[in-house]
């Protein structure tokens, strides 16, 4: 046995070549089976761990990129749900505003507010209409709730609108109740109030003031505010009125400008 | 445990294969990782260790094609051999020889493998995969001479900056 290993040892490598060759042999001519035996084993153990790997950093990369489009396709959703809740809330004060009848010879033209100008208070605001809309000086401007302002000046695409709340703003108008005429102006710091009522004239908190007509500019019976508070000194000749106004300028949206002669 | 090299580098050769590969092909082009570890194995490990890596390292390449896979076994045996055989015989210490053989190996075996596969287009694969996968396997095999024989350190490339 001695030399058989003695042999072997120094002839490993004609062996081992031997033995190769004859490997190569049998996967050479046996393609059915040994072939795709060897095959799917050396697949298994070598291939297998890393094209596992490959295909879970492949589905990692599908699901980022799968999250990626998802986020911007919520993006875009979320956007389109806010402009459709801002059309809802817009619709929902059209609808309201349907059921207000406009004064007698007035139609109400809807203008939507480019700008406000701020005075500590909005006293002006930029409308999107002007002369090619037959938008006017002087015309009335309300909104669902009542009397905004007017007018004043008019541009081909824009027009600016007096708010009740500018200093130099005047409007001609009566207690409901008790048809008493006076003058509502906004005062800075005080707030708006009805002036020109004389100490005797009956009014209480809660009396609604609406538009007199007089003028010429407003028409009769919009409405302006509540009488909020009521003073009277002694020796004085007029009463204290402060108003709490029908609009709230501060959220002001949709307006109206009322147009004469139109139908 | 003399083993657990040889089938390390089997492993290696696989990892190309499946994901090394196309990470880092330039324009498609990729270094012939198969080659490449039969041929150093060749260099640098005994003669039976050689002929029988190269054996495996055939049989493991040559299942991603099973009517390549004797093929592949014969080319990487006979790369293995013929290896062995001229480092013996070279300048072992000159890189220049040892990436000479490499080159070679590579092109033959791209070579008789297009020639195997697809004849009618073997000027044009020639052209535009197997001699430019040489040249990226000849530069692989020189950086990797020249850090194996310290020639390229850390601290030389810490010096260049």
């Amino acid at each position: 046995m001695a030399w058989l290993s003695t042999v072997f040892y120094r002839n490993r490598r004609y062996f081992s070549l031997g033995l190769i060759l004859v490997l190569v042999l049998i996967i050479s001519l046996s393609a059915g089976h040994v072939r795709p035996f060897l095959g799917n084993l050396s697949l298994t153990i070598f291939y297998y761990p890393f094209t596992e790997l490959r295909d879970t950093v492949t589905r990692l990369q599908n699901v980022a990129d799968d999250n990626r489009r998802l986020n911007n396709a919520l993006t875009e959703a979320s956007l389109q749900l806010n402009a459709m809740a801002e059309a809802r809330r817009e619709n929902q004060r059209l609808r309201e505003f349907l059921g207000f009848d406009p004064p007698e010879g007035f139609q109400p033209l809807p203008v939507k507010i480019l700008t406000l100008l701020y005075h500590e208070y909005p006293v002006a605001a930029v409308i999107n209409k002007g002369t090619g809309d037959s938008i006017e000086v002087n015309q009335p401007v309300i909104n669902r709730f009542g009397l905004v302002g007017k007018v004043r000046e008019v541009m081909s695409e824009f027009a600016t609108v007096q708010l009740l709340t500018d200093p130099a703003s005047a409007v001609s108008a009566r207690i409901a109740e008790s048809r008493q005429i006076g003058i509502v102006r906004y005062v800075p710091g005080t707030g708006m109030i009805i002036d020109n009522l004389p100490a005797d004239a009956e009014l209480s908190v809660g009396n609604i003031v609406i538009s007199s007509g007089l003028g010429g500019v407003y028409p009769s019976g919009l409405s302006v505010g509540l009488v909020d508070s009521v003073q009277t000194r002694k020796g004085e000749i007029k009463k204290n009125v402060w108003l709490r106004p029908s609009v709230n300028f501060l959220e002001i949206d949709e307006l109206y400008v009322l147009r004469s002669g139109l139908r | 445990m003399r083993i657990i090299p040889f089938i390390l580098y089997l492993f290696l050769i696989t990892f190309h294969v499946a994901i090394l590969g196309d990470l880092t092909a330039i324009l498609g082009i990729k270094f012939n990782m198969f080659v490449l570890m039969v041929t150093l194995v060749a260099l640098y490990k005994g003669d039976g260790e050689a002929i029988w890596f190269g054996f495996f390292a055939g049989l493991v390449f040559g299942s991603q094609r099973l009517d390549l896979m004797p093929w592949e076994i014969v080319i990487a045996t006979l790369t293995a051999i013929v290896v062995k055989e001229i480092s013996t015989r070279i300048n072992f210490e000159s890189i220049a020889s040892r990436v000479i053989i490499i080159g070679s190996c590579v092109l033959l075996h791209d070579i008789l493998i297009i020639l195997l596969i697809s004849a009618r287009e073997f000027f044009f694969l020639f052209t535009r995969y197997v001699l430019p996968g040489v040249v990226y396997t000849v530069i692989l095999g020189w950086l990797f001479f020249m850090i194996k024989d310290g020639r390229i350190t850390w601290q030389r490339v810490k010096a260049l900056f």
